[in-house]
């Protein structure tokens, strides 16, 4: 066990005369995620509930909230073990920080990462803990009263019911007398049996406060005395301000002033700009248009994705790659001729396009500072922002909010370094607003990337052989300089824990550098490595006349588990909810006409998750076709809030079918070509096909669920169209002139 | 600065100082300090910024406020305070949000879809929501609740 695990031990925080009990963890100060969580001191509270005299629960979970449902799975599995009355607890986002000393204020202590789909994995034990930390100390309160043992009682809906008498005390009844009492060393968790809560479909704790417009985003904070900026941004990165000219801005009612600032590099990568300023943001935007800059390009504009691909083309063929996996040899194998294949596939630069555009309000007044917008990690940002601002990491406070969409474009705060260097050089706290234009061109896209594979098989059929060469653009490049640890960092998921049993593997990378901003998107590598590993799968399937998933249910059956290199990884469940989509879709009956059907399946590397998905699709002509209908299936241990998964798995069905159909970033001339929702083009109301979400019944451990339904669904697709006759070999399809209706 | 009268959620705003080019939408969310109507894109490809302008779903991104006279405008604030709109108990019922960014605009289209045609026909729904976006990809929700609503 890590030593921050260790270290985490329950606290009261409050047990003042206000009558709550505050219960929570201590939790290493300023900790952050990765390398230093072992050695940050000193502790600190972190709480995650409040149970008021008032009757008042709250629980508090410290992850973002941006659509996931984090805000109702993990409070849910608090209240689970508090056998609290769910339909009155109220849940809330716990404020971020890293200098917490009032009780009163309760944070989160220098922790929210939020990705991964991990929140539900990484929290399960201590929400469970506590809950059932604090209904003993309540018991422990009430058996005290009727003088009774505490095996006397037990508890539902925030009551303790003395089970003789049948008498019961409210929750809120006890509470002043609990908090004198001493936390328990050991406290005894419900049987998944006995579970009432978790596993039941439970609304979204804010559905109410989103339909009636009531839930405040980062873009509706208002702070007083804030002023609006947009920003002019260089239009390649790396770039600089040669000069610019605010004169015909100054007859703009409103307009403040333009401030310039410089663009960076690692971690975050921003473009130099100039922020204009005014008193709304209508103003701000009206004046940023008849703004003059000049710029110096420091020698970009002319770059190319058309050009990048070619790159990775002749890389995939002619470089030696970063090897990721091996096992056997494929060089050594010698296959008879006619008894290889080799195809490549392609998928290009995407931006996440959250609804609610990137935002956020910085306030940088004499050595401290403080920031307000929605974001998924904001332990990275301090040390950067300190840097920036000349102050102490301490003295910069990070206010949450909930967040209009997340997808991973949040993890990066170069929003926030950019407010930083804006509000540095204005008095007041100004609020930074991207339009639309500033959202897509100037996001951290997911790299474009490139994928030679190879196999080979014997006479019989048996495949002997198969590599996987990835050619693509470094994240961690970006982030860690050219001293990054990990160059592939792409290549984690499905390459590295590649699933099927061939005896000869071998997977690896080739970076190529490009002067475009790389982040992390909704399902990162898997999602990249899935769609071509998938469907190189299905086309030796096919190519050997083989029942395409008969042919990966055979490759996984006597596949083993490697439970040292991935532990999470049980090839048995990744057959498992194959067959379970073959089965609901009715693979095994005569389709109509023109009807076909392609599966892809999958382990969702980082935790004990497993989707598969099925899609039925009509073809009208050789490219012209209509999703009939999609099955997806889910294996993902304990289902927390079945509502939620559902909710997950049919959005993202949506958004992968996004990048599937016609999502696409192109740069030109250094310049990103997209600029708005025409031409950066998501999936409308009426392109969504109907879709059923199936899911395993199941004691497992807990597994994610915020980025699992994406990666099968670009094969499965893909590999319908290649029953049809036309494998695609890159995405999106639109771009190969496919068109859906 | 000139000034409106706006008659916003059955309330009159007197004396609204903004500049005759300013959107509704920025008047709303900056002025009048009723953020519930969402910036999406500002160019009319999304539909977050939709309300009603005399029951007819609009863009309010669109909309300047010069245009908007003494129209009576309808926010997500204003379809119902309590949720209790038909279109709202809708979406509470299926649950239709995620993030829920892009909700108020769907639910003002749908408001306003439905405030015309009680029985609109798939097609009419289909275009009709074709202008919403939802990044999160509700949209298999949305059409369970416009039946819902459609329903009642
Ligand atoms: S903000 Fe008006 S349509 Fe997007
Ligand atoms: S619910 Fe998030 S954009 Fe629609």
């Amino acid at each position: 066990m890590n030593t921050k695990l260790q270290r985490r031990q329950f606290i009261k925080i409050s047990s003042a005369a206000g009558g709550s009990l505050i219960l929570g963890m201590l939790l290493p100060q300023a900790c952050k995620t990765g390398t230093k969580a072992e050695v940050c001191d000193p502790l600190q509270p972190m709480p995650y509930l409040k149970i008021e005299s008032t009757g008042y629960i709250t629980i508090y979970f410290a992850r973002a909230e941006m659509g996931q449902g984090v805000n109702t799975s993990l409070p849910m599995i608090l209240a689970e073990e508090l056998d609290a009355d769910w339909s009155k607890v109220k849940t809330d986002l716990l404020p971020f920080g890293v200098t917490i000393d009032r009780p009163d204020k309760p944070s989160s202590g220098g922790y929210y990462t939020t990705g991964g789909s991990q929140s539900v994995i990484t929290d399960w034990n201590e929400m469970r803990r506590v809950g059932a930390t604090a209904k003993a100390m309540l018991v422990s309160a009430a058996a005290k009263r009727w003088n009774i043992p505490e095996s006397k009682c037990n508890t539902a809906n925030s009551v303790v019911y003395n089970t003789k008498t049948k008498e019961g005390f409210t929750y809120a009844e006890l509470v002043c007398d609990a908090i004198k009492l001493p936390i328990p060393k050991e406290v005894k968790l419900k049987e998944t049996k006995d579970f009432t809560l978790i596993g039941n479909a439970a609304p979204k704790k804010n559905l109410g406060s989103i339909i009636t417009g009531k839930t405040k985003y980062g873009i509706d904070v208002k702070v007083d005395g804030m002023v609006y900026a947009v920003v002019e941004r260089c239009p390649v990165l790396n770039g600089k301000v040669k000069s610019f000219d605010d004169s015909a801005c100054k007859n703009i009612g409103g307009y403040i002033k333009a401030i310039q600032f410089e663009g960076s590099g690692m971690p975050m990568h921003i473009h130099a700009g100039v922020a204009v300023l005014a008193t709304n943001v209508w103003s701000a935007m009206k004046a940023r248009k008849v703004l003059k800059v000049e710029w110096d390009e420091a020698g970009h504009g002319n770059e190319s994705t058309e050009e990048l691909f070619k790159t990775f083309e002749l890389k995939s063929k002619n470089t030696p790659l970063i090897e990721v996996y091996k096992k056997g040899d494929p060089g050594k194998v010698k296959a008879s001729a006619g008894n290889t294949l080799e195809s490549a596939f392609a998928a290009p630069f995407l931006a996440h396009g959250t609804m609610e555009p990137i935002n956020c309000i910085g306030h940088v007044q004499k050595g401290k500072a403080e920031f307000w917008c929605g974001n998924q990690w904001p332990e990275f940002a301090p040390p950067t922002l300190a840097t920036e601002l000349g102050i102490d990491e301490k003295n910069i406070k990070i206010n949450l909010a909930y967040i209009g969409g997340g997808f991973g474009r949040r993890l990066f705060f170069d929003y926030i370094l950019e407010a930083a260097k804006i509000a540095k050089q204005y008095d007041k706290p100004v609020k930074v607003i991207w339009d639309r234009v500033d959202d897509i061109r100037n996001d951290a896209f997911r790299p474009a990337n490139y994928h030679r594979m190879k196999a080979s098989w014997d006479d019989a059929g048996k495949i002997l052989s198969w590599q996987h060469h990835y050619v693509g653009c470094s994240i961690n490049l970006m982030l860690e300089g050219p001293g990054a640890k990990v160059v592939g960092d792409m290549t984690g998921g499905a390459m590295s824990d590649f699933w099927y049993d061939i005896p000869n593997v071998k997977t690896g990378f080739t970076h190529v550098d490009f002067n475009l901003s790389r982040g992390w998107l909704r399902a990162v590598e898997i999602n990249i490595n899935v769609f071509p590993i998938e469907s190189f799968i299905d086309e030796l399937a096919r190519k050997l006349k083989k029942d395409p998933v008969q042919f990966r249910l055979d490759l996984l059956s006597t596949m083993p588990k490697r439970m040292t290199e991935f532990p999470f990884q049980d090839p048995q469940r990744i057959a498992g909810v194959l067959k379970l989509v073959a089965e609901k879709i009715g693979y095994a009956q005569p389709l109509k006409p023109n009807h076909f059907i392609g599966v892809a399946t999958h382990h969702f590397s980082f935790c004990p998750t497993y989707v598969a998905h099925a899609i039925e699709i009509e073809m009208f002509a050789p490219k012209k076709f209509r999703i009939v209908k999609v099955v997806a299936a889910v294996d993902c241990g304990i289902v927390v809030n079945p509502d939620g998964l559902q909710n997950q798995l049919q959005g993202g069905l949506a958004f992968a079918l996004t990048q599937a159909l016609k999502g696409e970033i192109t740069v030109k001339n250094g310049r990103v070509e997209q600029d708005s929702f025409f031409n950066y083009e998501l999936l409308r109301y009426p392109e969504m096909p109907p879709v059923e979400v199936h899911v395993v019944n199941s004691t497992e451990p807990c597994g994610g669920i915020g980025e699992v339904g994406m990666p099968t669904v670009a094969p499965a697709l893909c590999n319908a169209l290649a029953a049809a006759g036309h494998r695609p070999y890159r995405l999106p399809l639109k771009k190969d002139g496919y068109e859906w209706v | 600065m000139p000034t409106y009268n706006l008659n916003i959620n059955n309330k009159p705003y007197k004396g609204v100082p903004a500049d005759p080019d300013t959107p509704l939408l920025w008047v709303l969310r900056d002025i009048l300090d009723l953020t519930g109507t969402k910036f999406g894109c500002g160019v009319g490809s999304c539909g977050a910024c939709t309300v009603l302008f005399n029951g007819k779903a609009v863009r309010s991104c669109q909309l300047q406020i010069q245009e908007v006279g003494y129209a009576k405008i309808t926010t997500i604030e204003g379809l119902s305070e309590d949720g209790s709109h038909p279109v709202q108990k809708a979406w509470e019922k299926v649950g239709v949000p995620q993030c829920g960014y892009c909700q108020p605009g769907q639910m003002m289209t749908v408001a306003g879809l439905l405030n015309s045609n009680k029985q609109p026909t798939e097609e009419q729904i289909n275009s009709a929501m074709s202008g919403n976006l939802c990044r999160c990809g509700t949209y298999h929700r949305i059409k369970a609740a416009i039946l819902e609503a459609i329903a009642k």
